[in-house]
């Protein structure tokens, strides 16, 4: 039995809940570049919204939007990612605490400060007593989330999923990881990031929700595999035993969509990839920026690439379309210690 | 008293985060939890922070909150009689 | 389908450091709650249950030197890890795959509330921005021993170490790893002790859990590890499994960001689905270490959920919290060791400070260590904020199998 992907919804830098920004990617000259906001009094009641973060409400939204589209009202687990958790509230409270001592602090920014916080508001909404859990391991938060997932479908205990990448990142927080080599001074223009390598690169936020089922009939694409490495030493031979694993091979892989982001130690360890020659190449982060869980909005380009059975400009590496892509695979790593390798691929007509 | 209310009812606005809300919204001796306001469990919480940072009034124990926090009058008389600054 | 085990497992918390120590403090009754010692805070009269050794000791312990960037909830994960990589003999394993999974909600958060104006302001403390993170956090404790080609971190509160068990024996299950050394590590921080103060859910007093006069839960702080594979392979390696991981169940309450349900809906469904995978009838239940943080809302809903569960012949239960303070997202795997010498050494831990009867329960928790006890099946149980619940069972193997 597959796993597909029945619906996606994302909320990010580009156009929200839109395939729009895949295609006609917004380009920014800034390093810093917060998300487009739906709107968010058409998905929640201001009365239920009035102490929820900015991640939260995004994430409610990306995941209503997906599983309404994959026809699924009450998914049987639900599964997030997210490498800083809900950062805004965690700096309402200790940005409180530090200037003003302990006393009058406000007990809504901690309760909104946990991590799990996105997964359970989400079940909380839904009334959902599934399967719930966070991922939070850095750059490859997301993927370890979906590889959790994939293995309860792999023993049948559950049949559909709400799965997430979802971070956000506060002003603060971002002058922070700039302290410590993140981000560039300066960015011209954040789709060409890649083209013109330098040191760091520009920061983006996403909430990306995919719900997930075993029925293909109308899916945007199905996952084939999903794993996380750490430390391996050798990146192409690990990718390589992920398709063996799958009983495939390079040459089943149409397009290797990798986690460049334009800055150069980042990016080194993909250019090091052996891959066959003439390898179809795609990026995806200049169109999001770089944020804990981008690969979650890297699988939803993905998706759309498979849908339509091609690979736009706008994600192409060389810049150029190409049409009949059935099939692609994901690689990213976190600071060469944490890998990850998603698979997906057409579901055919 | 009539000054406190409003400034009260500016202030559950504000940290309660009660958007598009104006004090003329709620009355004076509407209940604040429950079928009223409908404010919950965490609401109160709040209100017991606003007493302590606006007012100087602590309150040990939540379940003391009950029988204050029954209205925005309830809760003003309740400063009147208790409030530090 | 073949058992999965615990072949070893290594624990530090205010009962001290070890599970000889623990396992001494359990039996006799010793409560690890008290002053507070090492965190620096304007709160220093709540009580709470702090690893009896300072970051310096710590350090020295694990030869780390002052100016390795380690934060504490590091550090007292290494120590746990340390031990458990001992005792399932780790060392002697290159063909294997090892995982690690921690649970942690803290993570980095007690050098961040620290440094956090010289982060925004200077670059003094610049090494410590990055630790902030739970990932950093438990990449750190898994580079202290080396050897994981699967790492990851999760945090659901206060059942995170449970989770990363469940979700170390589903790797195990799936073939994607060998061995799992799975659980949770966490330290007192300002943030988290100023954050349950601000939810009013703090006792100034040492807890009463599933007393009828409880006022809140005492915070500790610890980390613990067990190492899961399958039978088979402990054997091979010559290693006496300690007990098998017979049940788990996840489910989630749905019901407010903080509080349980009054009838504890999603930890029925924990416990059921915990039943269910093991195999096992409610009577073959012999204690249930209960979650019994000792708040008001907690033990009630808990209680509730025991009675739905269980009907009337209710296991003995006990909440150990009394003596290690609720130590959050480590608690899943501290409790889950208490279980294992529960198992092993034949004893009922003691629920500490029980006087009074909780009027809504048809139970009372044991108040005293109850030994010579033949306890065959445990249940645990972890629930978190948001209502992620989860419960798990383990049960004795035998010996000579």
């Amino acid at each position: 039995m597959g796993v597909y992907i029945g619906g996606v919804a994302a909320v990010s830098i580009q156009e929200p809940l839109s395939e729009e920004g895949i295609f006609r990617p917004v380009a920014y000259s800034s390093p810093q570049v917060r998300c487009i906001e739906p709107e968010f009094r058409k998905f929640l009641e201001p009365m239920v919204a009035r102490r929820m973060s900015k991640i939260v409400k995004r994430a409610i939204v990306a995941s209503s939007v997906a599983l309404e589209e994959a026809g699924i009202p009450m998914p049987d687990a639900i599964v997030s990612g997210t490498g800083l958790g809900c950062v805004e509230d965690t700096e309402k409270f200790l940005d409180a605490m530090v200037r003003n001592g302990e006393h009058c602090l406000q007990p809504t920014f901690f309760i909104q400060s946990t991590h799990n916080t996105i997964s359970s508001q989400i079940a909380i909404r839904l009334g959902c007593h599934g399967y719930n859990n966070t991922h939070v391991h850095r750059g490859i938060s997301f993927e370890s989330a979906l590889q959790e997932t994939m293995l309860l479908f792999g023993k049948g205990s559950i049949h559909s999923a709400l799965v997430g990448g979802y971070d956000e990142l506060t002003p603060p927080y971002f002058r922070l990881l700039g302290r410590i080599g993140y981000w560039r001074e300066e960015v011209k223009n954040s789709l060409h990031i890649v083209q013109e390598p330098a040191a760091g690169t520009f920061a983006g936020e996403g909430s990306v929700a995919f719900a997930l089922s075993e029925n293909a009939q109308g899916a945007w694409a199905q996952i084939e595999g999903v794993s996380i490495s750490y430390a391996c030493p050798d990146f192409t031979r690990e990718a390589g035993l992920f398709l063996h694993r799958l009983g495939l091979n390079w040459k089943d892989v149409d397009v290797v969509m990798t986690g460049k982001n334009g800055d150069l130690e980042n990016d080194r360890v993909y250019r090091n990839l052996s891959l066959p020659a003439g390898q179809t190449t795609a990026v995806y982060k200049p169109l999001c920026g770089e944020f804990f869980t981008a690969p979650a909005y890297g699988m939803y380009a993905a998706a759309v690439c498979l849908k339509q059975g091609m690979l736009p400009a706008s994600l192409a590496e060389d810049g150029k379309e190409i049409k009949g892509i059935r099939r692609i695979l994901l690689l990213n790593h976190w600071q060469e210690k944490d890998y990850s390798f998603i698979l997906l691929s057409s579901c055919g007509d | 008293m009539e000054e406190l209310i409003v400034k009260l009812k500016n202030e559950i606005i504000d940290v309660l985060n009660l958007e598009g809300m104006a004090p003329e919204d709620i009355a004076d001796d509407a209940p604040l939890f429950g079928e009223g306001l409908g404010l919950d469990s965490i609401d109160a919480l709040e209100l017991i922070v606003l007493m302590e940072k606006n007012y100087g009034i602590k309150l040990k124990d939540p379940n003391e909150g009950k029988a204050i926090f029954r209205s925005v009058k309830t809760m003003a008389d309740y400063i009147e009689k208790n409030r530090k600054f | 389908m073949e058992n999965v085990v615990i072949s070893g497992m290594g624990i530090i918390s205010a009962l001290g450091c070890g599970v000889e120590q623990t396992l001494r403090a359990l039996r006799e009754e010793r409560s690890g709650i008290g002053p507070l010692k090492y965190l620096q805070t304007e709160h220093w009269d709540i009580p709470c249950a702090e690893v009896p050794f300072s970051d310096e000791e710590l350090r020295e312990r694990l030869g780390l030197s002052a100016e390795e960037v380690v934060t504490r909830t590091a550090l007292l994960g290494m120590v746990a890890l340390q031990e458990a990589w001992q005792t399932a003999d780790l060392r002697h394993t290159p063909d294997k795959r090892l995982a690690f999974i921690n649970g942690t909600t803290v993570g980095g958060m007690e050098k961040s509330e620290q440094y956090y104006l010289d982060f925004l302001e200077n670059d003094s403390r610049n090494a410590y921005i990055a630790a902030h993170e739970c990932g950093a956090c438990t990449e750190k404790i898994a580079d202290f021993m080396g050897g994981f080609s699967y790492v990851t971190t999760l945090s659901t509160a206060c059942s995170s170490a449970a989770n990363a068990i469940i979700l170390g024996e589903n790797l195990i299950r799936a073939g994607l790893t060998d061995i799992a050394v799975v659980g949770g590590s966490e330290c007192i921080t300002k943030f988290h002790l100023n954050g349950f103060h601000t939810l009013m859910i703090l006792d100034d007093a040492p807890c009463r859990p599933f007393d009828a006069t409880r006022a809140g839960l005492n915070l500790g702080e610890g980390a613990a590890y067990v190492v899961l594979e399958k039978e088979s392979s402990a054997r091979k390696r010559g290693i006496q499994p300690l007990c098998r991981l017979a049940g788990y169940g996840n489910a989630c309450d749905a019901f407010h960001q903080t509080a349980s349900s009054e009838e504890g809906t999603g930890a029925v469904l924990a416990m059921r689905e915990a039943l269910k995978t093991s195999g096992l009838q409610p009577s073959d239940i012999d204690y249930i270490n209960a979650h019994g943080t000792g708040t008001r809302n907690n033990d009630a809903s808990e209680g509730r959920a025991i009675m739905q569960v269980f009907g009337k012949h209710t296991p003995r239960v006990s909440s150990t919290k009394a003596m290690t303070g609720h130590t959050t997202s480590a608690s899943g795997s501290v409790e889950a060791v208490i279980a294992v010498l529960a198992i092993r050494y034949g004893f009922i831990p003691a629920n500490l400070r029980f006087g009074e009867a909780m009027p809504e329960l048809s139970f009372t928790p044991v108040p005293h260590t109850l030994e010579n006890v033949k306890v065959r099946n445990v249940l645990s149980n972890s629930f978190g904020f948001g209502g992620n619940n989860s419960s798990l069972i383990f049960s004795a193997v035998d010996p000579g199998a």
